[in-house]
């Protein structure tokens, strides 16, 4: 799996692309961006082919790291076959997921200036 | 055009409580899923996509409209959180919605329409804001109106909140008594007032009274008599001189012989009256009962995989546990209570011995190491009532977790996939790793999966 980090307005947009499995979880889980507390991040999910349990632990111990559990990380983009991954796993309640990155980076950036004034 | 339909799991909740079998958004109003009343409608309001937004899943609503193509539009599915704003909705589909005007439809209610009104004008120059409302929920257009001058008051709408089984009864007696004037509703009929689906069987004797509505599958046996105002679901069987009056039957029942169903609403082998909400379910399967499906082939192979893998572990650890067992529990260390846990089954429990082991002896910490507090329950797994691994048994006083329709959310296990994983760092968390596997597994995985579990409680006693 490769990621391709960028920034926009202080949020960092993670793309993904390729398995989001066991093998490359830790890869995502020790992203810097990713470990940091304070900072948001929107993950973009439509070039993730596949992801598994470990994926979606990544992802959720991701989460779980943020200062703002449920809008420290923003999910975008996810295509039906990780969709229905978060669904039959229940996971979807954990996040805001939207269709669009620059909505989901602006939902961001909304909540990352409510919540440090 | 867009249409965006909005439902939150509380909205509909008491579905899942009175009619566990079907999917909420699924519910047969006149033998037509819910649903597809709302997406007739977003065609009339000329939608060429539909997005459905829910808090819960959706894989049986998936499963059953597909993409739309049925409907000649593009059906899509999304999440939402339940205190979404429309506001907030509207940003998380920012991308299907485009530049185009967007109908969002939020509640579970039932929409008042009638398909002879022109509602495609009328959603194009209606002002922005609120369309129709009612206590559970609103119709609300969003983005620029065409300029166009209608007169809005000529196909005003209402809606009707289906918050009880009192609502749902009267709204499937509306539909069924408007008819096919004002809604498209499933069926086949030579007059108004009666549709009858593929495959019915009606005896000489059978004696129907308008208006009816009578799905796929059905057999009217001798002398019943059926309606006024019955709406008989698919797969049913009315038995012989018997009768349906102001009655619904949901699929895959059968009624008794010679029984007297007056403003009910039968669904399985349960009995439901409408007005008061109350429910009783019928023990004796003569008078009323749910046409069971036929046992799923599919669970056997992994039934026959995991007893082998079962009965393999029960020989490799007879000894140590025929030599650890009276040690630990001569010296008090051994320590079994029995608990009423929940069955894969939804009608039954499962009585088990859940073993604690002191840890203070190096005998306890090889029993726990070797995973031997769980060894007799790998006897169960011979008998099907245990799988090898699944999910973590819950205590019988727990409520049964969330029926995802259409996939398996709980198979109780000697080791569960939690345990397989090192990531879980909560209950919540261990529940989605285990609803992961439970969809996504197969027997041989379930094997490989037994060995990290067992590696991996190997591993933390040893820690310990």
């Amino acid at each position: 799996m490769t990621i391709s980090e960028t920034s926009k307005i202080g949020i960092a947009i993670l793309s993904l692309n390729g398995t989001l499995d066991a093998l490359s979880a830790p890869e995502f889980r020790n992203n810097r961006s990713v470990i940091d507390p304070e900072k948001t991040v929107v993950v973009d999910l439509q070039q993730v082919d596949f992801i598994d349990s470990s994926g979606i632990g990544a992802i959720v111990s991701a989460s779980r790291q943020k200062r703002q559990p449920t809008g420290g990380i923003v999910l975008s983009c996810m295509n039906d076959r990780v969709r229905k991954v978060f669904e039959i796993t229940n996971a979807q309640k954990l996040f805001h997921i939207f269709d669009d990155t620059i909505a989901a980076v602006d939902f961001a950036a909304t909540r990352q200036k409510s919540a440090g004034a | 055009m867009k249409t965006i339909l909005a439902f939150r799991e509380e909205e509909y909740a008491w579905v899942h409580e009175t009619f566990p079998c079907v999917h909420p958004l699924l519910l047969p109003l006149c033998n037509k899923p819910f649903i597809e009343f709302l997406i007739d409608f977003a065609i009339l309001a000329g939608s060429s996509g539909v997005r459905i937004l829910c808090d819960g899943g959706l894989d049986a609503l998936e499963q059953y409209c597909e993409d739309g193509s049925r409907w000649g539009i593009d059906l899509s599915y999304a999440s939402i959180h339940p205190d979404d704003s429309i506001h907030t909705m509207l940003g998380k589909n920012r991308k299907f919605c485009g530049e185009e005007r967007v109908m969002i439809v939020s509640g579970f209610n039932f929409i008042r329409y009638d398909k002879r009104l022109d509602y495609k004008n009328l959603a194009t120059s209606r002002p922005t804001g609120e369309w129709a409302a009612c206590p559970g929920g609103r119709i609300t257009l969003t983005g620029v109106p065409a300029k166009t001058a209608l007169d809005w008051t000529l196909a005003e709408l209402s809606l009707m909140p289906l918050d009880s089984m009192a609502s749902f009864y009267r709204a499937s007696m509306e539909a069924l008594e408007t008819g096919a004037t004002r809604y498209v509703l499933p069926g086949y009929g030579d007059e108004p007032g009666c549709a009858f689906g593929r495959n019915v069987v009606i005896s000489k004797s059978v004696e129907i009274r308008k208006p009816v509505s009578i799905g796929n599958n059905v057999q009217l046996l001798a002398n019943t008599i059926i309606g006024p105002s019955a709406i008989i679901g698919s797969n049913v069987i009315i038995d012989r001189q018997s009768s349906v009056e102001s009655s619904i039957v949901f699929d895959n029942t059968y009624i008794g012989e010679h029984l007297k169903v007056d403003g009910r609403i039968a669904s399985g082998n349960r009995l439901n009256d409408p007005k008061s909400g109350a429910s009783i379910a019928m023990e004796d399967p003569h008078l009323l009962s749910g046409i069971k499906k036929k046992w799923d082939i599919r669970s056997l192979p992994r039934k026959i995989v995991h007893a082998v893998a079962a009965l393999g572990l029960i020989a490799v650890f007879f000894i140590p546990f025929i030599i650890l067992w009276p040690l630990l529990k001569l010296g008090g260390h051994w320590k079994s209570t029995r608990a009423d846990f929940l069955s894969e089954r939804t009608d039954a429990t499962l009585p088990l011995g859940k073993v604690e082991v002191d840890s203070s002896s190096a005998q306890a910490a090889i029993a726990i190491a070797l995973s031997l507090d769980r060894y007799l329950w790998l006897f169960r797994v011979l008998t099907g009532q245990l799988a090898l691994i699944g999910s973590s048994p819950l205590l019988a006083e727990k409520t049964r977790p969330d029926l995802l329709l259409g996939a398996l959310t709980y198979r109780p296990g000697v080791f569960s996939y939690a345990e397989a994983e090192d990531w879980p760092a909560t209950g919540g968390d261990a529940t989605i790793v285990e609803r992961f596997h439970l969809a996504h597994s197969n027997p041989l995985s379930d094997i490989s999966l037994v060995i990290k579990a067992f590696i991996n409680r190997l591993q933390e006693k040893s820690a310990i």
